[in-house]
């Protein structure tokens, strides 16, 4: 309820996803059994906890549930070996993620429940019914909830003057590619240069002489590596990418799910010295480790130790949205969504988004409600989030893109952190290493299951 | 068509008297780190020539997603409702001359053909206000497209400031309305030049040349290679059609459960491979290149030889907000041959 108070006659919906071979038969024990429990929960049976995807839960919220509760077998017993245990990573991260967006995470429960524990299904349920209940209703999902409230612009340095490297930089990346297209080594190269109002744009040559429009400077913001995957890129044969150690992270990522082989690529890696917007050094930059880019085939510029490892502005700002009350960050988020237009640019500028089809243009079923309202708009913010889980490198090219505004690179980075935290992984580093969802280790952490 | 004064004084007593009255009035205002068109409650909230909103105008008329329909299943019986269509008399108060040109071609678009009752009701409960640019920005290019900074085209009347005062040209009977209901506020224009304000106003937009008749010319090329070379760099969200005061495809969606559901329509854009595909997974658009070229051949070429102007008004919106830097007026320039290839 919009102003906290539970309506009388009111009885909290639970929807439970639970596993075949465990939970749904220690659900039946307890039936047999004639073990009395809260008749608040539906009961919706999958193959495993594996199965369950994060989808499910947003669609049973969606359609008015106050609370959700996942229950599957114990680790060690999955009928699928390690089902569960996937899903105990997945689960970790959807709920620092449901919680960073003011989700209180008493409607939304783990638990593993085998088998033979009637009783422990009863007591689980009981005790999920009764803390839903004491919070009360969940909250519109997905309807405007405050005005927009923007957070304090960040801050960041000053720009400093970029012009005397990057010139060089410049100059020895023209030549350099000019060379790789008249050698026939590349068939385009992707790089920056100029338009006609003075704003630094991405370029596509694929002629020798076009090298001379190339540029790099501070400016120079877009995520390139972007159009490896575009058909109209790709057909053009091997391409001379200008990367900036960011970038290099995304080519990892591409690499290491498939999307295209290593040797595809001439890396053209930029010694960069951070880039900027309204004289301001992006928030990216002050957490950057790589100035000089860890993966290239021909490096340009000096190479630099310097790693700022500044106080990262979108850190401050985190930290000030979880010091807030989990209404008052749904509230915020609700305003930040209501706006989305649904125009995709966040997916379509995203390396890593390269799904054909994307899940949001999924029809049967339709798992996101493709128009730009509330519940359409959360529904795909949120698995826009979940899906880049492990895997987004921090670019914040979609939060640029956003025409709207929206602070994706927030939650981004959040899910990032908490990632990070959890497995010490960081994408981008190492092609060869499972993504962090797609993988387990026995002793994860599964303090938030009961 | 009428010409009237207004100064400083009397505009402000224009406003509060606007506000008082019966319409709902919309205006540019700050919302965050956004400028939009937003009901206003005082002229306080207004935003006087700040750049131009983010979102065009349409979102008044043709909204990013509204229902069309909603349905219950009884069984098999079918239950059909009408959704209500509010469209409570608005006045939208200093539309940039683009944004209120716009609204002549999505006229056209939504009346001709099949009468499209949800933009046309709200059309005809709005009175635009226009205000003349005394700063175009630098993405602007209303010029190459047969339009200027002080242009009338969708202005129910336009306002221009000039020595202090405003000019007011009264263009429809919507808004002579506007204006006889407050008569006395009105001064005589004598001595108000327009000419000026045009000339001052274009003399600080960026070197733009008119595009002309390209419609023939692009026609021609519709078979270049140019197209993949300038579609090359797209990368294929919907930002410059969501933006574009002037692009109305719209996509009808079901959104149901087992109990019923809603039909809707929702903004939709050419240049998603999605807009286009059959159900057979057929694409007649299968690149990027067939999917820009659209883009531009609707707004250049299809759209003036069925209804007469470009169905472009140089907001320059698209340049801004492109993520990677489009530009349909340089991109239209190399197409036609009118610039460097």
């Amino acid at each position: 309820m919009a102003d906290g108070s539970i309506p009388a006659q009111w009885e909290p919906k639970i929807v439970a996803f639970v596993c075949n071979w465990c939970t749904y038969v220690g659900a039946d024990v307890a039936g047999t059994s004639r073990i009395q429990y809260a008749p608040n929960v539906r009961l919706i049976r999958l193959p495993c906890t594996g199965r369950i995807d994060p989808l499910f839960i947003l669609k049973a919220f969606e359609q008015g549930a106050d609370g959700v509760l996942v229950s599957g077998c114990h680790p060690g017993d999955c009928h699928y070996v390690s089902g569960n245990l996937l899903a105990r990573r997945r689960f970790t991260i959807f709920r620092r993620l449901m919680e960073f967006l003011g989700v209180d995470l008493r409607r939304l429960q783990f638990s593993w429940v085998s088998a033979t524990e009637g009783r422990k299904w009863a007591e689980v349920v009981n005790a999920v019914t009764e803390e839903v209940r004491a919070i009360g209703p969940a909250p519109s999902w997905g309807e405007k909830g405050e005005p927009w409230r923007a957070l304090e612009p960040p801050t960041g340095e000053e720009a400093e003057p970029l012009a005397a490297p990057a010139e060089a930089q410049t100059q020895a990346r023209r030549s350099l590619a000019r060379r790789l297209l008249e050698q026939g080594e590349v068939g385009i190269v992707v790089g920056y240069e100029a338009n006609r109002r003075g704003e630094v744009t991405p370029a596509l040559i694929t002629q020798p002489g076009e090298a001379e429009r190339l540029l790099f400077d501070g400016r120079c913001r877009h995520n390139l590596s972007v159009y490896l995957t575009k058909e109209l890129v790709r057909k053009q044969g091997k391409v001379g990418l200008v990367a900036k150690g960011c970038d290099v992270r995304s080519v990892v990522g591409l690499v290491q799910e498939n999307q295209i082989r290593r040797e595809d690529v001439v890396l053209l890696g930029m010694v960069c010295r951070g880039v900027y917007a309204n004289g301001r050094l992006e928030a990216r930059c002050h957490s950057c480790t790589v100035r000089t880019p860890h993966l290239y085939d021909h490096l340009i510029g000096e190479a630099t130790s310097a790693s700022a490892l500044a106080e990262d502005p979108r850190d401050t700002e985190i930290a000030r949205l979880e010091a807030l009350s989990p209404q008052e960050r749904w509230a915020y988020w609700q305003a930040q969504f209501a706006r989305c237009i649904r125009c995709y640019a966040c997916r379509a500028v995203c390396p890593l988004c390269y799904c054909e089809p994307c899940i949001a243009e999924k029809t049967r079923p339709q798992w996101i409600p493709p128009s730009a309202h509330g519940k359409g708009n959360l529904a795909w913010n949120i698995v826009r989030a979940m899906h880049l889980a492990g895997r987004c490198v921090g670019c914040d090219a979609c939060a640029r893109a956003c025409p709207v505004g929206i602070r994706l690179d927030l939650i981004n980075r959040k899910v990032a952190l908490e990632i990070e935290r959890e497995w010490g992984y960081r994408p981008g580093f190492d092609a060869e290493a499972p993504p962090p969802l797609t993988t387990f280790r026995p002793e994860d952490k599964e303090d938030f299951i009961r | 068509m009428m010409r009237k004064a207004l100064d400083e004084e009397g505009l402000g007593q224009w406003l509060e008297a606007l506000l008082r009255g019966p319409r709902r009035v919309v205006a540019p205002v700050r919302e965050g780190d956004l400028v939009l068109f937003r009901p206003i409650t005082s002229r306080e909230e207004i935003l006087w020539d700040e750049g131009k909103s983010t979102l065009p105008l349409k979102e008044w008329l043709f909204p990013p997603t509204e229902p069309v329909l909603h349905y219950r299943f009884w069984g098999n019986e079918v239950e059909v409702e009408d959704p209500p269509l509010e469209a409570p008399e608005t006045v939208v108060l200093f539309a940039r001359p683009c944004d209120a040109a716009a609204l002549g071609i999505l006229d056209a678009v939504f009346a001709s053909d099949y009468e499209d009752a949800f933009y046309l009701t709200r059309r005809r409960a709005m009175t635009v206000v226009g205000l003349s640019c005394s700063r175009p920005q630098p993405e602007c290019f209303c010029a190459a497209v047969g339009l200027s900074p002080t242009a009338t085209q969708g202005s129910d009347i336009l306002l221009t400031p000039l020595d202090g005062r405003y000019l007011v040209e009264v263009l429809t009977e919507k808004g002579k309305r506007l204006v006889e209901e407050n008569a006395a506020l009105f001064q005589e224009a004598e001595g108000l030049d327009k000419e000026r304000a045009t000339a001052a106003a274009l003399a600080q937009m960026g070197e733009v040349e008119p595009l002309g008749e390209v419609s023939r010319r692009l026609s021609e090329r519709f078979e270049s290679e140019m197209w993949e070379v300038v579609a090359r760099k797209c990368v294929g969200c919907g930002v410059c059609a969501f933006l574009c005061p002037t692009c109305h495809c719209f996509d009808i969606v079901d959104e149901a459960n087992a109990f019923g559901g809603c039909r809707c329509k929702n903004w939709d854009a050419c240049a998603f491979a999605l807009f286009t595909l059959h159900a057979s997974g057929h694409n007649p658009r299968p690149t990027q290149a067939h999917r820009y070229r659209q883009r531009v051949m609707h707004k250049f070429a299809y759209f003036p030889e069925n209804f007469g102007p470009t169905m472009c008004v140089g907001c320059g919106r698209c340049l801004v907000h492109c993520p990677v830097g489009m530009d349909i007026y340089e991109i239209v320039r190399i197409l036609a041959g009118g610039g460097a290839a």
